[in-house]
């Protein structure tokens, strides 16, 4: 076990009292390049469903890099540019080097949507998936600052409109498997014909879809070894039966049984809970565990997903977003599979109810150790602007909730600095330390501009981040789980594959411990169950735990 | 291309063909009395198709539930022997959720695309939230009952009781007793 600590010199202080205080630095720190969303008129929903954002230390030197995702600009059916995806790699003093062409990240010309990361053939480094409205592109890191597209090798093109995706070891065979999922059957052609036919509350024609559209099926792909996968997803129980219009992707242990589960954000359709059975097989338990459909049993448009503890009680709760006019919903988790929407008692239905969210976000944004929830906002149609009556704007603010620590939240965005502010129209949201402080920035993408980094200079409490130190040989990392006991409180963490939207937030975990000056129990949960045991720790550190 | 639009353009083709080419008079308005009877028998074929889809749907939901019957008696007796029904505890709340979905995911896509060509069977209950879109026999409120019965007993999987179990299977054939009689 190796302790270090980490520097923790902080930017300008928010005003005395302020819990949160976030300003957006991506300018300054070299994150410029803007992301490619379609027409203006956002004339077809892929305009519009914007892409995602992944923190990941790519060269292994303790600072995270940020990958940003990519789309198309076009002008009627035109396709004006294709927007490359960028690698921005951390220099350690604030700012970012646009490494793309270096690394061989560009995204291969095609219009990307999500990210996910994960060392999918075991060599130590962690590769990237990029999924796109065509082939995936499955970047393999070299270990050398280069990465390679492996996607045709490995087996996961899989041409179509990917979006979500996660990694986990289904089978508990010691590799990394893989869920995506796909929205719509379309193709380039219906891409570039789209025209706005769909009447918008009888005032506006604006983008077809989801509906009239058809669904595509998401898909399973079981790691063969040598770098290679087969689409096993019959075989895995996994069959999209629904033909949802799948959006984000989250695994995670939702039933505290040891093996992760996959759930699945589907836009107008019931969300899926896939419990992994054993074996690699999994059973679709949405409907009768509660996290299928809203309290009154009606599907919502589901975007993007967070999981955590936000009450702090020792099960993984769940947060949906989902579009304008419905709230996004929490799914209180009981530990056993089975969860209650709590959206209306939780505070957090109410004040979401307005705006149309994609990215989600659990994370202890000032350190007093809950769970704090952030949404990405931003409408898909611009011409919701020409009519005010409505109250909708197509650029949303996007909103910061905090927890009491119980699980109760309050719309906290008007004190939280003038990051949280802006007024975009938002899609991905990552969470990251970037400048290794001990507190949490914001990676968020926005349609047709550059991205935004929030810099977290909230006053906050002690904190800790955990860093996994495993050899390849040993197994994944995805799908391990921390716990600590810091008092009478118990803090848990997972290290994700999936979530948000399209996203992909810091490897290491991060605990918010308020006053607390020591730790008394970090227990881990490694995937393959077993576990390693640390006592009496100081806070304020990063430290790296090995298996 | 659809088999009913077949036949619609098929008798169109015929009706203009056995109309010959003569100029009708002037005073002849109104709508050739050929094509009044053929949309009249559409109208019986759409108007029967409505009826034929109740049926099915009604189908499903029977077969489901009497499935599910046999479910729940399967998983009695099998604690009343004092062994393990935690299969068949869940098998049933997966039915009985599918009461209140009527039917699987694979019967809510064929809704889905029902919906999309813009087929509502309750168009004026969906507006007025009495049924979910598209929807045919179940109501919301019956949908949310059914949805959380069988939330109830998937929870009893793990550390079942003959009682309970019985309690809550009683209180789904009364629910589905209830959605039947008011179906008619």
């Amino acid at each position: 076990m190796i302790l270090f600590l980490a520097g923790c010199e902080r930017g300008p202080q928010p005003d005395p009292g302020a819990a949160f205080h976030f300003v957006d630095v991506a300018a300054e720190a070299g994150l410029d390049r803007v992301v490619l969303a379609g027409r203006p008129g956002k004339d077809h929903l892929l305009d519009s469903a914007g892409t995602g954002a992944a923190w990941l230390d790519y060269d292994q030197d303790g600072w995270i890099d940020a990958y940003i995702v990519n789309g198309w600009k076009l002008d009627g059916d035109r396709v004006v540019e294709r927007g490359r995806n960028a690698l921005y790699r951390n220099r350690g003093d604030g700012t970012f080097e646009d490494v793309t062409d270096r690394a061989g990240v560009g995204g291969e010309g095609h219009w990307g949507g999500g990210v996910a990361v994960a060392d999918y053939d075991a060599d130590g480094f962690p590769d990237i998936l990029v999924t796109n409205f065509g082939p995936n592109v499955l970047y393999r890191n070299r270990g050398d600052g280069t990465f390679e597209n492996t996607a045709a090798e490995a087996g996961i093109e899989s041409p179509g409109w990917n979006t979500g995706a996660a990694f986990l070891d289904a089978d508990g065979d010691g590799d990394l498997d893989l869920y995506i999922a796909t929205y719509i059957d379309q193709s380039t052609d219906e891409v570039l014909a789209a025209e706005r036919t769909l009447d918008w509350k009888g005032v506006d024609k604006v983008a077809v879809g989801p509906f009239g559209l058809p669904g595509a099926v998401d898909k399973f792909f079981v790691n063969e070894g040598g770098g290679r996968y087969r689409e096993a997803t019959s075989e895995a129980g996994l069959d999209d039966l629904g033909e949802g219009f799948g959006f984000a992707v989250r695994a995670a242990d939702l039933d505290r049984d040891g093996d992760q589960d996959i759930y699945v954000a589907n836009d107008s359709d019931a969300n899926y809970f896939y419990r992994n059975e054993g074996g690699g097989v999994f059973r679709e338990v949405g409907l009768w565990s509660g996290t299928a459909l809203d309290a009154n049993g009606a599907a919502q448009a589901g975007m993007g997903v967070a999981i955590g503890d936000a009450d702090n009680d020792g099960a993984l709760d769940i947060v949906v977003t989902n579009f304008s006019e419905d709230f996004s919903t929490m799914y209180r988790g009981d530990g056993d599979g089975f969860f209650d929407d709590v959206s209306a008692t939780s505070g957090v239905g109410k004040v979401t109810y307005p705006s149309l969210s994609w990215g989600a976000l659990l994370a202890d944004l000032d350190n007093d150790g809950d769970q704090d929830l952030v949404v990405a906002n931003g409408h898909i149609y611009p011409q919701v602007d020409a009519h005010p009556e409505f109250e909708l704007s197509y650029a949303q603010r996007n909103q910061l909730l905090e927890n009491d620590g119980t699980g109760q939240f309050t719309d906290v965005t008007d004190l939280a600095g003038p990051g949280m502010a802006q007024v975009r129209s938002s899609r991905g949201l990552a969470a990251g330390d970037y400048d290794n402080d001990g507190d949490l920035d914001l990676l968020v993408t926005h349609l047709d501009e550059p991205p935004s980094l929030l810099r977290n200079d909230s006053p906050g409490g002690a904190w800790l981040e955990v860093v996994f130190d495993v050899p390849p040989e040993d197994g994944p990392i995805v799908g391990t789980e921390v716990t600590l006991r810091v008092g009478e409180r118990t803090l848990i963490r997972d290290r994700s594959s999936g979530g948000s939207f399209l996203s992909v937030h810091d490897p290491r975990l991060h605990f918010g411990l308020g006053s607390a000056d020591r730790i008394d129990l970090l227990e881990v949960r490694w995937p393959d169950g077993s576990r390693t045991e640390l006592t009496d720790l100081p806070v304020n550190q990063s430290i790296t735990v090995s298996k | 291309m659809h088999k009913l639009e077949w036949i619609c353009r098929l008798a169109i083709v015929l009706l203009v063909c056995t109309a010959g080419v003569a100029v009708p008079a002037a005073s002849d308005t109104a709508t050739p009395p050929q094509l009044v009877e053929t949309y009249d028998s559409l109208a019986d074929t759409i108007l029967a198709a409505k009826k034929t889809e109740w049926n099915l749907v009604h189908t499903i939901l029977a077969t489901t539930y009497g499935h599910a019957e046999g479910m729940a008696k399967a998983a009695l007796a099998k604690l009343d022997r004092g062994a393990d029904a935690g299969s068949e505890i869940e098998a049933l709340a997966a039915l009985v959720a599918q009461i209140g979905n009527e039917g699987d995911a694979g019967v809510a896509a064929i809704r889905k695309r029902l919906i999309e060509g813009g087929h509502h069977h309750h168009a004026s209950g969906e507006q007025q939230g009495i049924y979910d879109p598209g929807f045919v026999i179940v109501t919301r409120d019956a949908k949310k009952q059914f949805l959380d019965s069988s939330k109830s007993i998937a929870r009893m999987a793990k550390s079942p009781d003959s009682a309970a179990l019985k309690s809550a299977w009683d209180k789904v054939a009364q629910e589905f007793k209830t959605l039947h009689e008011g179906a008619h």
